[in-house]
């Protein structure tokens, strides 16, 4: 056979690769090239890079555009953008794919779900829904919960688990839903409002589903969902996706959580960290009053002081005291006098025995008695002759006789 | 139960941790006669158990719930075991 014949040559990858190439880069339809598509799968490389992939309802093609060609880019491209992109189509080698390498690109228009999603949006708003005042709060510590989500999906595993670790005793109800596909808006409506009428006393609904596509999402965007979370008496919490996905529901929620493990973290508050506050504020207690017990203890313990020393004893031996020291100071008191008195006394007796007729006997005077009477002897009328008389000298006595006496 | 239960609502977690907060900083001031200092704190400590009991209150349970009919629905115990993920992460 003649095709056996062509083909007896044997070609390695490179080889052929290159002559797909060659075939693609000789089409001058495939250079140049206008696209029309939405935009998905879009990821903005740190490189500067942009990879992306342009689909229509029923192919697709692998886009590049290089830092290089996107840098002059008006507009952020992103999943459901309908985009009008400018290229060639080349293979690149190194994969064996065919890919779009786009020069310029414009927006065409929304995609289409990215347009209902944004109307919706606008008339929900409109309407109130999203207002922050109609938001219902959380109990800060839920006691009977409920999940309405994939009861085999990642995000119910990860709430469970989360929920579990911060706060063992809780009462998790899962109502397992659809979360994607036609019928998963209206399941979830429906769980909902039957929590609502069967289990009013609950103290939140987790609604969400892990991460994917925008397609995969579209349930927590369609309206009959968002009323039926406006509608609930029982909070709603939305977790939907990734940090990075914004669903309607989510705006509409009473709380919105990044992602499922999101919710349970920011719903459920740690036991523990509970428990350690409250004993810090119980031992604070404890503290304060045993504080305010030694205070009263210690003003108490003053009042008595002051007490005793108001005692009567007190004044008793204040009085002691007093007298006592009233009789020391009457005591030397009394010897200062004493001392003063003497001393007075000594300076008469010197003015005494100065003045004293003795004195004036050491000068040779002597005085004269007449005896027996022993009486002075002032005038010569006072004796007779031979009249005993005694002469007083300075050192004793002479007795004489009076022989004569002769007045002048 | 339930009547008993909307009664303990009246008082909840924060109420309570708010109540014992509060009566520990009036104490700290240290303005008060011994006989309100013994009152407020007999009233902190009741707090603090208010607080204690409604953080065991509840039982761990988790549940999954099916729908019978209109108003009606039964649970079983939910087990996250042999789980296989039909949505992608």
């Amino acid at each position: 056979m003649s095709s056996n014949q062509v083909n007896k040559k044997i070609y390695t990858v490179s080889n052929i690769t290159r002559h797909i190439q060659l075939l693609f880069s000789s089409d001058p339809l495939l250079r140049n090239v206008t696209i029309v598509g939405e935009v998905s799968n879009f990821k903005y490389h740190s490189s500067g890079h942009m990879y992306f992939v342009l689909k229509d309802d029923q192919c697709q093609i692998r886009c590049v555009m290089f830092r290089g060609s996107n840098l002059g880019l008006g507009f952020d491209p992103v999943d459901g953008m309908e985009v009008k992109a400018m290229g060639d189509v080349r293979v690149y080698e190194k994969r064996g794919e065919y890919q779009f390498y786009v020069s310029r690109m414009t927006e065409a228009g929304r995609g289409a779900l990215f347009a209902a999603f944004e109307a919706l949006k606008e008339k929900l708003k409109a309407e109130g829904l999203f207002k922050q005042e109609m938001k219902k709060a959380l109990p800060r510590i839920p006691h009977k919960i409920a999940v309405i989500t994939s009861p085999t999906g990642a995000a119910i595993r990860d709430i469970i688990s989360i929920t579990l670790r911060r706060f063992p005793n809780i009462h998790i109800i899962v109502v397992p839903s659809q979360v994607q596909g036609n019928e998963a808006a209206l399941q979830i409506a429906q769980n909902i409002e039957f929590l609502n009428l069967v289990l009013p006393d609950l103290d939140f609904i987790i609604i969400g589903r892990g991460g994917g596509s925008i397609e995969e999402l579209w349930a927590f965007n369609e309206e009959e969902l968002a009323r039926s979370i406006y509608l609930s008496k029982i909070p709603i919490v939305s977790a939907v996706g990734h940090e990075t996905d914004f669903t309607i529901a989510d705006f509409v929620a009473d709380l919105r959580a990044p992602t499922p493990s999101g919710a349970a973290e920011m719903t459920i508050p740690e036991k523990e960290s509970l428990i350690i506050q409250l004993d810090l504020l119980k031992s604070k207690l404890n503290r304060m009053m045993n504080h305010i017990f030694e205070l009263k203890r210690q003003s108490c313990f003053n009042i008595v002081e002051n007490l005793k020393y108001q005692s009567p004893k007190n004044k008793i031996l204040q009085h002691f005291q007093t007298l006592d020291d009233l009789s020391n100071r009457l005591n030397l008191n009394m010897k200062h006098i004493l001392h003063i008195n003497e001393n007075i006394l000594k300076k008469y007796r010197e003015k005494i025995i100065t003045l004293s007729p003795r004195a004036v006997l050491k000068r040779g005077y002597s005085i004269c008695f007449k005896m027996p009477e022993k009486v002075i002897v002032k005038n010569t009328g006072q004796v007779e002759k031979d009249n005993l008389i005694e002469v007083l000298v300075n050192n004793g006595t002479i007795s004489a006789n009076v022989s004569g006496k002769e007045e002048k | 139960m339930t009547a008993k239960k909307k009664k303990d609502e009246d008082i909840s977690f924060e109420n309570s941790l708010k109540k014992l907060e509060e009566i520990v900083e009036e104490l700290e001031k240290g303005e008060l006669s011994l006989d309100e200092a013994l009152k407020l704190y007999e009233e902190g400590m009741q707090f603090s158990d208010k607080c204690l009991e409604k953080l065991n209150e509840s039982k761990q349970k988790v549940e999954k719930l099916t729908k019978e009919g209109n108003k009606k629905y039964h649970t079983e115990p939910f087990s996250m075991q042999n789980n296989e993920m039909d949505e992608k992460e």
